[in-house]
């Protein structure tokens, strides 16, 4: 009774089957994923220093919230974290729409160019950093060398040392790591275009310009949807660029909520104010994702 | 009865074996030690003796030597202890273990340095070890600044060796130069991080606020940054970084090669840059001399520790490795391999000022230091001290940033460090 039961190969069974198989993957993700965020919540309701995972559970308390939503810290770093998403969001979209189109195109020497336009892609993250730096090194960096031998300016640009430049390095750093996705993705999307789309809109009169606007851009609406919440996500949670660069400086110009996080955590010992931060962080990101994917359905025509 | 004979035979061989390698076993340890040491050259070759020595006196027994970098450093330690999984030899900055300590994380070492009779009588930079009246560590390096200079560069702007800070300042600013007129500084007076974390501000700064008589806190903990000479002091650390006497945006690795190749003419730092020096491109032209600055800067820099939750025999045997480290005949190696102050007041020194030609000046730095009380981390904000640097900092970068009065800095630096407490 029980063994028939239990028997999988039954076809009112068979659904069991494929619910066992997921299980470990489940228990997986359960346990890499879902626990350290129920820590984390748990740990943004004590008022706890150093968290240790054997010490016994402080008392309940909305103070980590209380102070995080009354600090001006923290809504300074949603004010730099909301400016550098819409910028560096804004121009990988330019920039790699831009070389998607381009590429896509026929011409000699595009394996080369599509190369080049992924290859930032391929460049770690610390490495691509460390270039950075150096193009914007404030002493003898190649930008200010370049800015005085053009005449841009007289004297050399503390890029590190000034709120505002070193927010458009960090900015510029992030859309050079970040617009191969796009073009990466775009450029899929692209070629899944059927050309017939094209020759009709052409037998029609339809200008470059129309065929961009009525065609190609409708039929990559879902690809850029999904990609444009990636990329959301990638500057939201990125941390090693600012890092590396400006550690959230100079005056907290460059200080993102993951930065804030990770200064709070690791800095200052303060876990529990450091995991409300990160689940405002996570709040914010799962709003941004669904009012973005929430619009994909209705893009397509 | 004779098969009962080679079995009972045997199986006295078997116990004997048994008796013989268990207690082997049970005693065979191997320890976790966690530093970011751990290649550093000379320091690390220290460490490696100690170490060895160790395993000599626990036959069977090994140390795991791991090396975590400095910037994960505090990340990783803190991952470790909260894991419930610490390293059993506890190395730790002096100006974290403070963190560490208020958690409960570190074993009081008052019991073992009692019954050891380890004298800490004299031993620079050990008051800093004091936790809520525990002992919660064991001092390791208690430094006195030395000063480094271009002799070729002060010879052709025609200056002598500053010997106070007036004469530091101006020979700054006459050896900082555009040589080739392409409207670039390539040669600087002085160099100083300004980019890094908030320990390491307060360290750059930290000569121009001590010489000019300011101080954080009093020896009671009470913040005293809202004085004349800390305003001295700021305005002094202003004039350096404003009038880019220093380059900027450099890390401190960066700023000492910058030295070491002839690019900064003066360099008031740590024992560790003779050791550059001996390998950058100007090792001809650059000497030492004593600091110009009155205290000079001196400071703690790193401790051993035990955490509190290994067990009894784990803890014995640390203690063991602690003791060989802070023994005279390891602080004594301490001054050779690591070309370095040892903390220790017994240590012969005979050997070290006769190979190392400069070992007398930071001896003396170390000590005039050590006198003063002086160190980076002030009393009474030594939990809050990660935060109360970048506190300084950003107020320091804020003076500069936006051409504020040092004393409105001063007044607010006092507002928010008594906030911190």
């Amino acid at each position: 009774m029980s063994l028939r039961f239990l028997d999988l190969a039954r076809p009112s069974r068979q659904h069991w089957l494929g619910y066992l198989l997921l299980l470990p993957a489940v228990a997986l993700v359960a346990l890499i994923i879902v626990y350290p965020l129920f820590v984390s919540l748990d740990l943004s309701f004590q008022k706890i220093g150093m968290a240790t995972l054997s010490a016994p559970r402080k008392p309940f308390t909305l103070d980590n919230y209380r102070k995080l939503f009354t600090s001006p810290d923290f809504w300074n770093a949603c004010w730099v974290t909301i400016k550098l998403v819409v910028v560096v969001s804004a121009a990988c979209f330019a920039v790699g729409l831009g070389t998607a189109l381009l590429v896509n195109n026929r011409f000699k020497g595009r394996t080369l160019a599509r190369l080049f336009v992924a290859l930032p892609w391929a460049v770690p993250e610390v490495i691509a950093v460390v270039i950075f730096a150096w193009i914007f090194d404030s002493s003898f960096g190649l930008m200010n060398w370049l800015f005085i031998k053009l005449g841009v300016t007289s004297q050399m640009i503390n890029w590190f040392s000034e709120p505002t430049a070193a927010f458009w390095v960090v900015a510029i750093t992030m859309i050079w790591k970040g617009y191969p996705f796009v073009s990466i993705m775009t450029l899929a999307g692209l070629q899944s275009i059927p050309e017939d789309f094209y020759n009709a809109a052409k037998v029609d009169g339809a200008s470059a310009l129309q065929r961009f606007r009525y065609i190609t851009i409708p039929v990559l609406m879902p690809v850029l949807g999904v990609t444009l919440v990636l990329v959301i996500l990638w500057v939201f949670r990125d941390f090693s660029i600012i890092k590396v660069l400006t550690d959230g400086g100079p005056l907290k110009a460059t200080q993102t909520l993951s930065i804030m996080t990770y200064d709070q955590a690791f800095g200052f010992f303060n876990m529990g104010y450091a995991s409300a931060i990160g689940i405002v962080t996570l709040i914010l990101c799962v709003i941004a994702s669904l009012l973005m994917l929430g619009r994909k359905s209705q893009a397509m025509y | 009865m004779k098969t009962i004979g080679k079995r009972i035979a045997a199986s006295a061989v078997a116990a004997m074996l048994v008796g013989a390698v268990l207690p082997t076993a049970a005693s065979a340890e191997v320890l976790k030690f966690v530093s970011w040491q751990k290649d550093e050259k000379g320091v690390g070759d220290w460490w490696a003796s100690v170490i060895k020595e160790w395993e000599v006196k626990h036959p069977g027994s090994t140390i795991e030597w791991t090396k975590v970098e400095r910037s994960a450093y505090a990340d990783t330690m803190t991952t470790l202890f909260a894991g419930g999984t610490p390293p059993d030899i506890v190395h730790l900055a002096s100006f974290e273990f403070q963190a560490f300590a208020n958690n409960g994380w570190l074993e009081d070492l008052g019991p073992w340095v009692e019954k050891a009779g380890l004298n800490l009588d004299g031993w620079s930079g050990q008051e800093i070890c004091k936790f809520q009246d525990t002992t919660v560590c064991i001092m390791m390096l208690y430094y006195g600044t030395i000063f480094g200079y271009n002799e070729e560069i002060l010879k052709q702007a025609g200056v002598a060796v500053p010997k106070t800070y007036a004469e530091f300042l101006a020979a700054a600013k006459a050896t900082t130069k555009d040589l080739n007129g392409d409207g670039i500084v390539d040669q600087f007076g002085t160099g100083h991080e300004t980019k890094g974390g908030g320990g390491q501000y307060i360290a750059e700064m930290a000569s121009y606020l001590f010489d000019a008589g300011a101080r954080f806190t009093n020896a009671e903990g009470e913040v005293t940054i809202d004085t004349p000479e800390m305003v001295e002091g700021l305005s002094r650390w202003k004039t350096i970084v404003k009038e880019n006497l220093t380059p900027r945006d450099l890390s401190a690795g960066e700023v000492r090669k910058l030295f070491a190749d002839g690019k900064i003419a003066l360099k008031v730092d740590g024992p560790w840059i003779y050791s550059i020096m001996q390998q950058g491109a100007a090792k001809d032209k650059l000497k030492l001399a004593s600091v110009p600055f009155d205290p000079p800067l001196g400071g703690s820099s790193n401790v051993l520790a035990m955490p509190s939750e290994i067990s009894d025999e784990k803890k014995q045997l640390v203690w063991d490795f602690i003791a060989i480290a802070t023994s005279d005949k390891f602080q004594t190696s301490f001054a050779t391999l690591a070309a370095s102050t040892p903390p220790s007041p017994r240590a012969d020194l005979t050997e070290a000022k006769a190979q190392i030609p400069h070992f007398n000046l930071m001896v003396e730095s170390q000590k005039a230091a050590a006198e003063h009380k002086i160190d980076r981390i002030p009393v009474g904000l030594e939990v809050q001290f990660n935060e109360f640097s970048k506190m300084i900092q950003e107020e320091a970068q804020r003076m500069i940033i936006e051409d504020l009065d040092p004393a409105a800095v001063a007044k607010t630096m006092q507002e928010k460090a008594a906030a911190l407490q």
